[in-house]
């Protein structure tokens, strides 16, 4: 197919390979004249748009030249690979000259172009070459059988390839081998070709058929094969080429009869050692096969000869031929349609009208050439035998799995095809696993996923933790699966029981090292008489009278006024508890109003248990705090939400700190949607390890709350559905197919989930039972009627429920934990107003399958081994874990056993309890329950009242209720210890009896309800000797009423004990022995 | 690490031009110069012949997979200037149609993303591209884009499916208002990028210019929900380049060289998440690159008959970013 024409009678020469873009030089034919006779001649060069249709050149300079050329070469001399230099033009002139030009001066057009010039050769030189290995060198043959070498470097000298050839003859053909870079071979009219090594300095061989017919017009060396040549004729009466093998140089190994007449040039494709082009007088151009003989082509052209021909060395399927008629073509032999082209000539006929439409019919004229019309409406095919150029041979793709299919096709080393047949053909299919880690990890996931080892992980995962944060995000995690999750949350975030009991028990001391100031004649009205002893009822006008004789007639409120107004605080409020629930109310409300403490907010909050005040409007500094009150106090039904609301708000913080510590939140919270929302946010979530990172807090998380909150979990939320997809798809890149089924999110009916679930499951090679239409996630299309729009198979295949292909009533019902409604009746009410962490979040949008379901983490393996983990027959889910305390030393199993039974019944450690026996009856009972868990359901209120865990105010209304304990029926101080108690309760009564101030005494009667920690772990025997002894050193001190050594004694044994061992009640005895001395009593 | 874990002796007797997997990975379609195409089940590591497609009269170049909601249908295009679609009905396969509007050999298929339907675009030595679309009853519409690439298309890749906005909020039952975007890559050095206009006829959109020699391939990233747009060439000039588009709709493609072989690129090929590229070069040499994090691309390995390790660095140094 013709792709680009331009009228010039000339010789011409393409740019070298490297050179981009690709040019065409000409430079005017000599012994050629057109009809003008003009014998100007000039140097054009053009460059090759493949890119724009239509058939002009672009012309992209012109030199006016004094010569005319016989021949003309464009070498890459000193040009790199950029194609920065543009190489050399060398042109053969008519009078033995050279000329070398250089091509970027003559494209830009400056005037001075000739690099160098030399008249050294006789007659016109007709043949040039460049030694394709030392770009340098040119060799050049004219007549007298003349042939010099030039090396550019030294243009001035040329040199021989040894002595001339006799008879002396014209040198119409030069060319130099292509694999040995010393070998040269010439060739002339008189049909003997000579090749000469120039190592030797001297012809080698000379070949000849001896027929005197071979006129040589062509001569070129094999692409490939360094013994191999072949040479044209240009005599009608022999018009072929001769392919010459020079091992056995006696006569031709071919001989090509194509032309019907002599023929004018030809040019052997570096691209393709088997492709030759001829052209000849018969005014073919043929395209033959020089190995077979075969012609492979011929191009359409015109009727006129051509007398050069080149193949373009960079693009190539190119070639130029320049014909007689004036004409130099550039045609490709892949064929085509000639459309284009008979568009361009019926377009420059119509044109020469004037006009494309004359008479207005719509349309172009007809083409006036009917007979041409009509040969170039034909197709032109491409070359028979595709050229080598468009044969990939080597290829590798990537497939479904992380699978690549690579072929190569070995070099052939010989041309005979038999042996090409026997040759073993294979594809590989490889394995790619490029994310080692990445699959390492997940496996680790999957293991501990299996084997419920949660703890261990999340410590590993602790102890490789890198950053702060992540140690964090993994320490929050495990204690999820740890009892007391929330003393251990509020541990954490850096409120430790001992830590804390050790620093109040240092700020108490500090207060009550100063003296306690101690004031006769006033007495407090108190409903809790000291024993044995009469007091006076002041009735007088004073406020002590008034608030007496309010009290004398039972009117608490304005008794209680009367408080507030004489800034009596805790008269107040002791008095509004004796008042009623509604008074109390009120009266911390007035007492809130009025106080301005820092911590006010705070007690407020803790007080009206109004959470979401301190989570919505604390400073987003305090974060922390505001996460360990909302541990320590939410009821659980409100706990996830105040944990989401703070979340939430460090999320929309600007602060990308804060930002990643709203994941600690979720985690509290157990939502894992959201945890995913905000953790992609803060991390960029695309490489696999971040993905990994992501995936398995989600997992153990989602587990986590399985376990905790014996919810079926396996709903997905959007955002989690993507990135699990998301996950299993990197999993199955890497070849883990079945591992990416195992973390796919199974029931959720997105389209691109369901079909990935599709693909894995193929994937693996295990056909999925039933019919084979229904299994596929897409509605076949056998044959879509009408146009299949976008729509046909998207919408099907989202209406496509999931389980129309994974039948699974055939499963099991699920292992584990995850329960269901139907499995026990009372698991559902049981855990129904008892679930902190219930994700409302998580609703499904869609119904969900009414069908058994394994957890998208579940491994597979247990989908085949149903009975792996079976459920007790009297098991109940698992109760929440939303009290800080269960039992610290209980075995957390039996303990939730024990709590099974349904909510209302009272625990029997509860029961030893009793209630308050305040008038105002059930009025604390908001916040009568231990410090550390108000609001929790009663069932599961802890036995042990240690250590209120992080409350940081939470003393004074402590006292305020646990008064009555004394009451309280509990295991026998052993009788060797006995003689502490009464020792100690005797001081403090009798303090009490010489006690006047109410300060001393509320102080006192603190210390003796403190002291039953003492007591307690006097019962309980947990006590080291030395403390023992130390007390009992003390209680004999008391004896002999020396309180100051008993002080030493008490700083002797705080100095040498464990202090969290003795910190709940140490500080107490000090308090008593300190005002036991100053009372003297 | 790619380690082979089937080598299916094909029994091709010539070179062979193309070997594609199906959707699911467990069958193998190869074509070759012997003018075969053939398909394996290699479900399990093994190799069973299921076909043995005679049919076309020259090298088949390349084949091509059609989604199997469409069916089991391959595509496959040769040298004799044809494109056959041959199709699996009760277990045999059979030529369903054949294409003959091109001048020239056929150097490319690729099927569109399913989301469209059933439309096949081929890229052909006469510098066309056609695009056959099914239109029911065994009927193809054909759409021609003549002169695509001056002197031959080499590669038609599509764009994947992407409706505008992100993938999380794809409304459901409402129709997707998908922009069909394909690229080609020709003998002009060019890559072009081809819309469809609302009438129906194909444009061409933008000209990537960077190659100095034939394109050789072009290979449209799979979209892995990130609004960036990647495409691959490779070209005879031994480079390959890596285009992005971070904004679709200014359309500003920015090339970056992935590397500059000493040979002929013949072939691109991106792994399903996209974040591989498996590059042919002549000499046989296989290799696979990444992008490491500070946007590098990077060799990860050396694939010799199937056989290489992969270096870690690249992970690694994802590893050092968390």
């Amino acid at each position: 197919m013709k792709l680009k024409e331009v009228d010039r009678t000339a010789m011409q020469a393409w740019s070298p390979a490297q050179n981009h873009p690709i040019y065409l030089a000409t430079g005017t034919s000599a012994q050629q004249l057109d009809a003008t006779f003009s014998t100007n001649a000039s140097l054009e060069i053009f460059e090759l748009d493949l890119s724009d249709p239509s058939l002009d050149m672009k012309s992209c300079a012109t030199f006016s030249s004094s010569h005319r050329y016989h021949n003309l070469i464009w070498g890459p001399y000193k040009m790199d690979s950029k194609g920065n230099v543009s190489g050399v033009l060398i042109a053969g002139g008519e009078n033995g000259n050279i000329i070398l030009y250089d091509p970027s001066k003559i494209i830009a057009g400056d005037k001075e172009v000739v690099i160098a010039q030399n008249d050294k050769h006789t007659g016109p030189v007709r043949a040039l070459d460049v030694n394709i290995f030392q770009t340098n060198l040119v060799a050049s043959g004219a007549n007298e059988s003349e042939i010099y070498i030039w090396d550019l470097n030294n243009f001035a000298t040329p040199m021989t390839p040894g002595a001339k050839t006799q008879p002396p003859e014209d040198i119409s053909c030069i060319a130099w081998n292509r694999q040995v870079q010393h070998i040269l071979a010439s060739a002339s009219p008189s049909g003997r070709a000579t090749v000469w090594d120039l190592r030797k300095n001297e012809p080698i061989i000379k070949v000849s058929d001896h027929s005197n017919r071979m006129h040589c017009s062509g001569l070129a060396w094999h692409p490939d094969v360094a013994t191999q040549m072949v040479l044209a004729s240009e005599d009608d009466r022999l018009p072929v080429v001769q392919m010459w093998d020079l091992r056995f140089a006696s006569s031709p190994l071919r001989v090509l009869e194509n032309h019907a007449r002599g023929i004018l040039a030809i040019a052997w494709s570096m691209a393709d050692p088997e492709l030759l082009l001829s052209c000849g007088k018969d005014a073919k151009i043929l395209c033959s096969n020089p190995n077979t003989g075969e012609v492979l082509y011929e191009l359409p052209t015109n009727t006129q000869w051509c007398f050069d021909i080149q193949w373009c060395p960079r693009n190539p399927a190119v070639l130029s031929a320049a014909s007689f008629d004036g004409r130099i073509s550039v045609y490709s032999i892949m064929g085509g349609s000639a459309d284009g082209l008979r568009q361009k000539q019926v377009d420059k006929l119509s044109s020469s009208f004037g006009n494309l439409d004359p008479f207005g019919t719509g349309q172009p004229l007809p083409p006036l050439q009917i007979p041409q019309q009509t040969a170039q409406h034909s197709i032109v095919l491409p070359l028979k035998k595709p050229p080598k150029w468009i044969r990939r041979p080597v290829g590798a793709s990537f497939s479904f799995g992380g699978k690549l299919v690579t072929f190569e096709n070995v070099r052939m080393q010989s041309q005979q095809g038999a042996e090409q047949q026997q040759q073993p053909r294979p594809v590989f299919i490889s394995q790619v696993v490029t994310e080692k880690e990445f699959l390492s990890r997940s496996d680790q996931l999957q293991q501990v996923v299996q084997s419920q080892g949660f703890v261990s992980y999340c410590q590993k995962k602790i102890d490789a933790s890198q950053t702060e944060f992540e140690k964090n995000v993994w320490s929050f995690l495990k204690v999820n699966f740890e009892d007391d999750s929330r003393g251990k949350y509020l541990e954490l975030l850096g409120y430790r029981k001992e830590d804390l009991g050790k620093k109040i028990a240092l700020a108490l001391n500090k207060v009550d090292e100063p003296d306690v100031c101690i004031k006769e004649g006033k007495q407090e009205s108190e409903f809790l008489p000291p024993a044995g002893r009469t007091f006076n009822i002041s009735v007088s006008g004073d406020i002590d009278g008034l608030i007496t004789q309010a009290l004398l007639t039972g009117n608490f409120e304005s008794a209680v006024d009367l408080c507030l107004h004489d800034n009596r605080m805790a008269d107040a409020i002791i008095l509004a508890i004796a008042g009623g629930q509604e008074l109390l109310a009120r009266t911390q409300k007035k007492y809130f109003a009025k106080s301005q403490s820092k911590i006010t907010r705070l007690i407020t909050a803790v007080v009206m248990k109004n959470w979401k005040e301190i989570v919505e409007s604390c400073d987003l500094k305090n974060w922390r705090e505001a996460l360990a009150a909302v541990l320590t106090y939410a009821k659980p039904d409100e706990f996830s939400a105040l944990c989401d609301l703070l979340g939430t708000r460090l999320e929309s913080e600007g602060d990308i700190l804060l930002q990643t510590q709203a994941c600690l939140c979720y985690i509290c919270a157990g939502n894992v949607e959201k945890l995913v929302a905000c953790w992609t946010k803060a991390q960029d979530g695309s490489s696999p390890l971040s993905l990994q990172d992501l995936i398995e807090k989600v997992v153990i998380l989602r587990k986590a709350v399985q376990l905790t909150q014996a919810m079926d979990t396996n709903t997905v939320g959007v955002l989690l559905a993507e990135k699990m997809s998301q996950y299993a798809n990197l999993l199955a890149a890497q070849g883990s197919i079945a591992a990416a089924l195992a973390f796919l999110p199974e029931n959720t009916n997105q389209p691109n989930i369901v079909q990935l679930r599709d693909r894995l499951c193929r994937a693996q090679g295990q056909p999925v039972p039933g019919q084979e239409s229904s299994k596929i996630p897409y509605e076949r299309q056998q044959l879509p009627k009408g146009r299949p729009g976008p729509m046909a198979g998207h919408t099907q295949m989202s209406r496509v429920p999931a389980q129309q292909y994974y039948p699974h009533g055939e499963n099991p019902p699920p292992p584990g934990f995850i329960m269901h409604g139907n499995v026990n009746p009372n698991a559902t009410t049981a855990q129904l107003p008892t679930s902190p962490g219930h994700l409302h979040t998580q609703v499904p949008p869609y119904p969900q399958p009414q069908r058994p379901q394994n957890g998208w983490n579940d491994p597979p393996a247990l989908n085949r081994v149903p009975k792996k983990k079976k459920i007790p027959e009297n098991f109940m889910p698992p109760v929440p874990i939303t009290s800080p305390i269960m039992n610290p030393l209980g075995d957390p199993q039996s303990q939730m056993l024990q709590q099974q039974p349904s909510a209302p019944l009272p625990l029997s450690s509860q029961a030893s309890f009793p209630q308050p026996h305040l008038p105002g009856g059930q009025t604390f009972h908001g916040i009568q329950q231990p410090l550390g868990q108000p609001g929790m359901p009663p069932s599961f209120s802890k036995p042990n009242i240690e250590g209120a865990p992080g409350a940081p105010i939470g003393n004074t209304i402590q006292h305020v209720q646990s008064l009555p304990t004394e009451k309280i029926t509990k295991k026998p101080i052993p009788d060797e210890h006995l003689i502490l108690k009464t020792t100690f309760e005797d001081l403090i009564q009798r303090c009490l009896s010489s006690a006047t101030d109410p300060q001393t005494k509320r102080k006192l009667d603190d210390a003796s309800k403190r002291l039953e920690f003492l007591y307690d772990k006097l019962r309980e025997q947990t006590l080291s000797p030395t403390i023992i002894n130390g007390l009992h050193n003390i209680a004999r001190s008391i004896e002999t009423r020396n309180y100051s050594e008993g002080l030493t004694i008490h700083t002797h044994i705080v100095s040498t004990s464990n202090f969290s061992e003795t910190s709940a009640f140490m500080p107490v005895l000090k308090v008593v022995l300190t005002q036991a001395n100053k009372l003297g009593v | 690490m790619v380690s082979v874990i089937n080598t299916v002796d094909t029994s091709h007797e010539d070179m062979i031009h193309d070997a594609q997997m199906d959707y699911y990975g467990t069958r193998l379609a190869t074509c070759s110069s012997d003018r075969s195409v053939k398909i394996f089940d290699v479900r399990n590591g093994g190799q069973i012949l299921i076909a043995d497609l005679r049919g076309h009269e020259g090298p088949v170049w390349q084949v091509a997979w059609a989604h199997p909601m469409y069916g089991n249908i391959l595509a496959s295009c040769s040298y004799d200037r044809k494109v056959i679609i041959w199709k699996e009905e009760n277990g045999t396969w059979e030529k369903t149609h054949e294409h003959t509007g091109h001048d020239s050999s056929v150097n490319s298929v690729c099927w569109a993303p399913h989301d469209y339907g059933l439309i096949l675009a081929c890229g052909s030595s006469d510098g066309a591209i056609s695009l056959l679309t099914y239109t029911g009853e065994g009927q193809w519409e054909v759409k021609k884009i003549n002169n695509a690439h001056t002197i031959g298309c080499n590669a038609v890749s599509w764009a994947p499916a992407v409706v505008p906005g992100s993938l999380i909020d794809q409304p459901s039952g409402q129709k997707p208002n998908y922009i069909k975007k394909f690229a080609s890559g020709g003998c002009d050095n060019l890559i072009k990028l081809w819309k469809e206009e609302e009438d129906g006829q194909w444009k061409e959109e933008q000209k990537l210019e960077a190659h100095s020699d034939w394109v050789r391939d072009v290979a449209w990233a799979p979209s892995i929900g990130l609004p960036t747009s990647t495409i691959a060439s490779c070209s005879q000039d031994g480079r390959v380049f890596i285009w992005t588009c971070d904004d679709i709709s200014s359309n500003t493609w920015s090339p970056k060289l992935l590397h500059k072989f000493n040979d002929v690129v013949w072939h691109v090929s991106w792994s399903i998440t996209a974040n591989i590229l498996a590059v042919s070069g002549g000499d046989n040499k296989v290799t696979l690159w990444k992008e490491s994090v500070d946007g590098q691309w990077v060799c990860i390995s050396d694939v010799n008959k199937g056989q290489g390790s992969v270096s870690t660095s690249v992970t690694e140094g994802q590893q050092n970013e968390q």
